[in-house]
């Protein structure tokens, strides 16, 4: 199989080659690594690249797999981190000239599990600094390009793992999501997102942004890979107090099932008001293909739902200031304008203002748990608009101007608020060939009702077989 | 309601929070601030007289130390 190809078969197929012995772990980083030496100067999605330590790792995993000691369906993969995944060793910068030198001496539980699940670590991923903006546009290390259109922003803040998960750069990436770092870039580059329940996955060992809205998921091409990915990272870890001792379900075979009787919510006036026109047909054609394949679709009212975003932002200042204070008192001239600015304005925040937001989640979470006991899950578009230019600032749908960071987070920023799960897969291309995405949102660590809805939309999906344009 | 200034601002952060800060950080916190404070406000409409934060808890013989 030519290289190039090779790093277009997903984690399950590429899997599933490794397992019966017809794939070579070694054979499939080597293919990683000659498309990222070719193309990463091109969609600057990696901060570091880890080509000796890859290959290594990948020779030991074919001699274990070949002494048949076959750890699962990671066992080979190559895969990348987003830059605030602690890696020890390997410099960690966070996407900022602060922490351009740091080499942590202790690994992320994620990096961790990965790890122990045998994936193959090929490299850091650029990133919005210290996560901190939806836009991914990074001073300091280049913006990562998306490959739909390299004029066009990639989103953030993970915006390396999505770019490079795209642009067949790694097979899955590992991304952070405070108020939709996940998702945003996903949909922007038309890949799948998860972000899971607020105490599915462990934040041990990863630079936080806003610790009570944090969350770490998967950047995959499928949704069946995002699974895959989340059975090895999910589960209680005693590093991160956060997490939950819920017992997690084998996601793969649970993603399988039927959504025929499922019941989907849609939250018309809320998530439906002021979006493009292709992202509101691209996301109504997705519900109909849903209903179609036997789930029934019902209105659903949230009315505190539009606090969400005054809440997010006291929440979200408050605590990325309280966790850079000492680096603003001494290295503020390190930060790029835009982050420097935001961390700045959280010292203005009042201590009463970020607990009645806290007081606000309780009241917001209870309501949605509500309407979820009435439904299976909802549906949004994850964000109102497809990928834009690089130098936006600024969006105008129906008459209103809004600044581009409000718009990019307004779909999925409520969800990091109230801390359900949300998967955001690509459901259509505009006519100018930019990937459009649904967002469904599901209850508390029911991930797999979520994956299965997301796995079965994506069978039938107009976007199942198209890719960017990468080799054009 | 007056708008939140720039002089208000920086006030602040020299007396109080003592973080040094520049005029065009200030007027970008300014405008943050100002586009923010009536929502802020309204989320007095939830009720939420009752209501305990959503703070996480944690057990006494956790590590709270986790990531750096």
């Amino acid at each position: 199989m030519p290289l190039d190809e090779l790093t277009r078969l997903s984690i399950a197929e590429a899997g599933e080659h490794i397992r019966r012995r017809s794939l070579s772990p070694v054979e499939l980083t080597r293919a990683y690594m000659d498309r990222i030496q070719r193309t990463n100067s091109e969609f600057l999605a990696y901060i570091t690249v880890l080509e000796k330590p890859a290959l290594a790792a990948a020779a030991g995993a074919e001699q274990e797999i070949a002494r048949g000691n076959y750890r699962g369906p990671l066992h080979g993969i190559p895969i990348a981190l987003k830059d605030l995944v602690l890696t020890r060793g390997v410099r960690t910068t966070c996407g900022s000239r602060i922490l351009k030198d740091w080499v942590p001496d202790a690994d992320g539980t994620a990096a961790i599990r990965l790890h122990e699940a045998g994936a193959i670590l090929l490299g850091k991923l650029n990133m919005h600094e210290f996560a901190y903006g939806p836009t991914g546009v990074n001073p300091h290390y280049g913006t990562p390009r998306n490959p739909w259109d390299r004029t066009r922003m990639p989103g953030g803040s993970s915006s390396g793992s999505a770019a490079a998960v795209a642009a067949s750069l790694c097979a899955g990436a590992l991304g952070t999501d405070t108020g939709g770092s996940v998702r945003i870039p996903a949909a922007l580059c038309g890949i799948v997102g998860l972000k899971p329940t607020y105490g599915r996955v462990s934040r041990a060992g990863i630079v936080p942004l806003a610790w009570s809205l944090d969350h770490v998921g998967p950047m995959t091409r499928t949704v069946a890979d995002a699974a895959l990915m989340l059975q090895a990272l999910a589960g209680r870890d005693p590093a991160d107090p956060s997490t939950a001792d819920v017992p997690v379900p084998d996601y793969r075979a649970a993603m399988e099932g039927a959504v025929r009787g499922l019941r989907l919510g849609i939250v018309k006036d809320l998530f439906f008001d002021h979006l493009d026109p292709e992202v509101r047909d691209g996301v109504l054609a997705a519900t109909r293909s849903l209903q179609g394949l036997g789930a029934s679709l019902q209105e659903i009212a949230l009315p505190a739902m539009p606090h969400a975003s005054a809440a997010s932002f006291a929440i979200i200042t408050a605590e990325s200031t309280a966790y850079h204070e000492g680096y603003l008192r001494t290295r503020a001239a390190e930060y790029g304008a835009d982050v420097r600015a935001r961390l700045v304005t959280g010292q203005f925040v009042l201590a009463t203002q970020y607990l009645k937001a806290q007081r606000a989640r309780h009241v917001i979470r209870a309501e949605v748990d509500a309407a979820l006991r009435r439904v299976d899950a909802f549906l949004t578009p994850t964000t109102p608009i497809p990928a834009p230019p690089l130098d936006t600032r600024e969006v105008t749908l129906d008459g209103q101007t809004e600044d581009l960071r409000g718009c990019l987070t307004r779909c999925t920023r409520p969800i990091n608020v109230t801390g359900h799960p949300a998967l955001s897969v690509p459901c259509g291309l505009t006519a100018g060939g930019l990937p459009v995405s649904l967002q469904i949102v599901g209850r508390y660590f029911d991930e797999a009702t979520v994956l299965r809805i997301g796995h079965a939309f994506e069978v039938v999906s107009p976007m199942r077989s198209r890719r960017p344009p990468l080799d054009a | 309601m007056a708008p939140i200034s720039t002089q208000l601002l920086d006030s602040i952060s020299q007396e109080l929070s003592r973080i040094p800060t520049e005029q065009r950080d200030l007027a970008v916190a300014a405008a943050q601030l100002n586009a923010q404070t009536d929502g802020l406000l309204r989320l007095d409409d939830l009720e939420l007289l009752n209501v305990e934060p959503a703070t996480v808890l944690l057990p006494p013989s956790e590590d709270c130390r986790a990531a750096r």
